[in-house]
């Protein structure tokens, strides 16, 4: 394989769109569907609602922290081995969980072997998708992350009708034949060698320099903030709906109203990444800036119109933000820390996720309403966005539309020779 | 009349007027024997006395046991008595019989079971539960029965069949171990109270597991040939271009060799951003 100075930016790239399209699909897709087999299990293992709801919680705290180790496995063996055995996993633990005779069983199957499947696909294929690409990143992105909003739509009513036709024992097991195709996703991610990927050091080497890294640090931070009020709405807003009096129907159709501004939101804020110049970093302090105030604004919405623009802004907002915040990362640490940024990155933003929610909850039960939760989740986003001033090159105004790999190139090799004249390197 | 029993006392009100075109009727569930008091009243600006009144039980009049009274415009009608068997429960009607008739009706009926209205599918091998509930009903005692067309047969005698009542009178489920096929088909959950019988139906299906294996299957061998397509296609178009892919290593290695010699100035004019590069 012919080793490049630049990505290219099309091409067979394009198919990795579309791996990475399906992938978020099937990871995504059928963690956020997964609440359909829910009521079967609680009526099949004679459970409470809480430890079956666990199952889920350690599928997806599986392949939060995991990440990382998909990540360290890309660099070292290439993405495609990966995503093979991640998509192979995940098939034989649904595959596995068919046959569950107990609520362990499916901890054990889902949960544990599903998750490590799944943190060994989504992380990799992003980052090999930024590998590919540079000057339309962020439009790449965003269109493979449309995925999770229209697997949504799709896996929902799809595993509603299996579960009718098949019971839950049927359906798991052809859910676990569709996960399958997460291996000819894994398949279609060709190799490419970037100039900078070779002088790069092993996955430890990239993990601790990622570690001392500031701005990547303090992107972490401001992305974990971020997370943790991102979920809110998502699992607050029916229940917010029904507070202020709303029927069931329109308060769900509230939400696929929601859903569609996101996917939308999606993709337009992927080509306006591309075609606006600067550091991508401020179209995500826009972005998050315009989904905190959406979500601080809830609890003063009372009117129906209100609330569907309320709710169709921060449809769109939060769905812009996600991959732009995919399209910074290249940019803070270079292609050639890609793989382990980006799974070191889902791991520590993965714990604002996993505390949003329950905090959300916490403030509903001592306030009695949802007033206090939907301001906290706005706070968080906007304190994130403020986190966000302080990357570098920030304020800049001149144009930093690709990252060069070969600026790694003179990082690392800087951290070995230091360079006598213009600062360059790390302090 | 005073009662000294220990029932208890329910009352149920119709109010009607000279101008309601549609026969008013009321649903009430009753599941053990009670004192009943229904009152019918009827707003009109006739005479009253012109008003005839009479109290039916499904189209049979009932005797004298109910009182009247009028004050003002309104007619009030009550008539007190006790249901203490099935053959008590029915539809209670008070009629005001003047130019048009003016009816209320009280309907009794035992609560309602109710089961799945869609059926229970399971697999040959596994365990299943069936449940049956009603809302606030205390019945006496449930059975279960399983039917092959029209007869129906008590369940709970075969071994792996079990019938277990809920920790709450108004549930009871059966569960079945060790599913056959054989087990597939309709079963039928009866409530027993002292005012009659309420059941509901429940329809279980057993799978084999190679109903799902064979989609199963089908779809393993599509990805399998999908990722055979994607390899081979990769392999065939690699094939096509070694020798510009030769051309391109050379040239990439030349240029790495000579950038070494010539050490890292020369790189900085081809590398660097124009801002400084970290921080």
């Amino acid at each position: 394989m012919a080793s490049r100075a630049e990505p290219p930016d099309g091409g067979w790239g394009w198919m990795v769109v579309l791996s990475a399209f399906f992938q978020s699909a099937l990871v995504f897709g059928v963690l956020r569907s997964f609440g359909v087999f829910f009521v079967e299990f609680v009526a099949a293992f004679e459970e409470q609602a809480a430890r079956v709801s666990w199952i889920a919680s350690i599928g997806i705290a599986v392949q939060q922290f995991g990440s990382p180790v998909g990540s360290a496995l890309s660099t070292k063996f290439g993405p495609r081995p990966v995503v093979m055995t991640g998509g192979i996993l995940a098939a034989l633990g649904m595959l596995l969980a068919s046959f569950a005779t107990s609520l362990t069983h499916l901890y054990l199957s889902i949960g544990l072997l599903s998750g490590s499947g799944w943190a060994l696909t989504f992380a990799p294929t992003l980052a090999c998708l930024s590998c590919y690409f540079s000057r339309h990143r962020s439009l790449a992105t965003g269109l493979a992350l449309t995925g999770v909003g229209l697997s949504s739509f799709a896996f929902a009513p799809l595993f509603q009708w299996l579960l009718s036709y098949y019971a839950w024992r049927g359906a798991l097991l052809l859910v676990s034949a569709l996960s399958l195709h997460l291996v000819a996703c894994g398949a279609l991610l060709r190799p490419l060698c970037l100039a900078e990927d070779t002088t790069v050091g092993g996955p430890w080497a990239q993990l601790t320099s990622l570690l001392h890294h500031g701005p990547f640090l303090r992107y972490t931070v401001a992305l974990t903030l971020i997370n943790t009020g991102y979920f809110i709405p998502y699992v607050h807003l029916v229940a917010h709906l029904q507070d202020l009096g709303w029927d069931p129907l329109p308060a769900a159709f509230l939400l696929s109203v929601a859903a569609i501004s996101d996917l939308v939101g999606r993709v337009a804020s992927g080509w306006l990444g591309d075609a606006v110049p600067g550091p991508v970093a401020r179209l995500l302090m826009l972005w998050t800036t315009l989904t905190g105030v959406s979500l601080a604004l809830f609890p003063v919405a009372q009117s129906p119109t209100a609330l569907v623009a309320l709710t169709v802004a921060y449809g769109f907002t939060s769905g812009a933000l996600t991959p732009v915040a995919f399209s910074v990362l290249p940019e803070l640490v270079g292609t050639g820390r890609i793989y382990c940024g980006l799974g070191l990155l889902q791991m520590v933003e993965s714990l604002g996720g996993l505390l949003g929610a329950p905090l959300s909850g916490y403030l509903r039960d001592v306030m009695g309403n949802y007033t206090a939760s939907f301001v906290v989740a706005g706070a968080c986003l906007l304190a994130g966005s403020g986190v966000l001033i302080t990357l570098p090159h920030f304020f800049s105004c001149v144009s930093a539309t690709t990252s060069r790999p070969q600026e790694l190139v003179t990082e690392a090799l800087d951290n070995k020779v230091p360079l006598p004249k213009e600062g360059l390197g790390e302090n | 009349t005073v009662k000294y029993n220990n029932l208890s006392m329910e009352s149920y009100n119709i109010s009607l007027t000279e101008h309601s075109s549609m026969p008013v009727e009321k649903n009430i569930t009753l599941d053990r024997p009670s004192d009943i008091q229904l009152t019918c009243q009827l707003t009109t600006s006739r005479d009253l006395n012109s008003v005839n009144v009479t109290w039916k039980k499904d189209d049979e009049i009932l005797g004298n046991d109910y009182l009247i009274n009028a004050t003002g415009n309104i007619l009030y009608t009550q008539h007190r008595f006790t249901i203490t068997n099935s053959k008590q429960m029915g539809s209670y009607s008070c009629v005001f019989q003047e130019e048009k008739e003016q009816r209320g009706t009280f309907n009794f009926r035992v609560p309602k079971v109710h089961g799945r209205n869609k059926p229970l599918i399971s697999y040959v091998g596994d365990s299943t539960v069936l449940t049956c509930s009603c809302d606030d009903c205390f019945p006496l005692n449930w059975t279960w029965y399983s039917s092959n067309g029209s007869v129906q047969v008590p369940v709970g005698i075969q071994k792996n069949k079990y019938v277990r009542n809920g920790t709450y009178a108004n549930e009871t489920s059966l569960k079945i171990t060790e599913l056959l096929e054989e087990d597939g088909g309709s079963y039928w959950c009866r409530a027993l109270f002292q005012l009659g019988e309420s059941e509901e139906h429940i329809e279980l299906v057993v799978l084999s597991f190679l109903v799902p294996l064979k989609p199963f299957l089908a779809i393993v061998a599509e990805v399998v040939l999908l990722v055979t397509i994607i390899l081979l296609c990769e392999k065939y178009t690699q094939k096509k271009q070694p020798d510009s892919d030769n051309e391109k290593e050379l040239e990439q290695i030349e240029q790495l060799k000579s950038d070494d010699s010539n050490g890292i100035e020369n790189n900085v004019p081809r590398l660097r951003k124009t801002e400084p590069v970290g921080q």
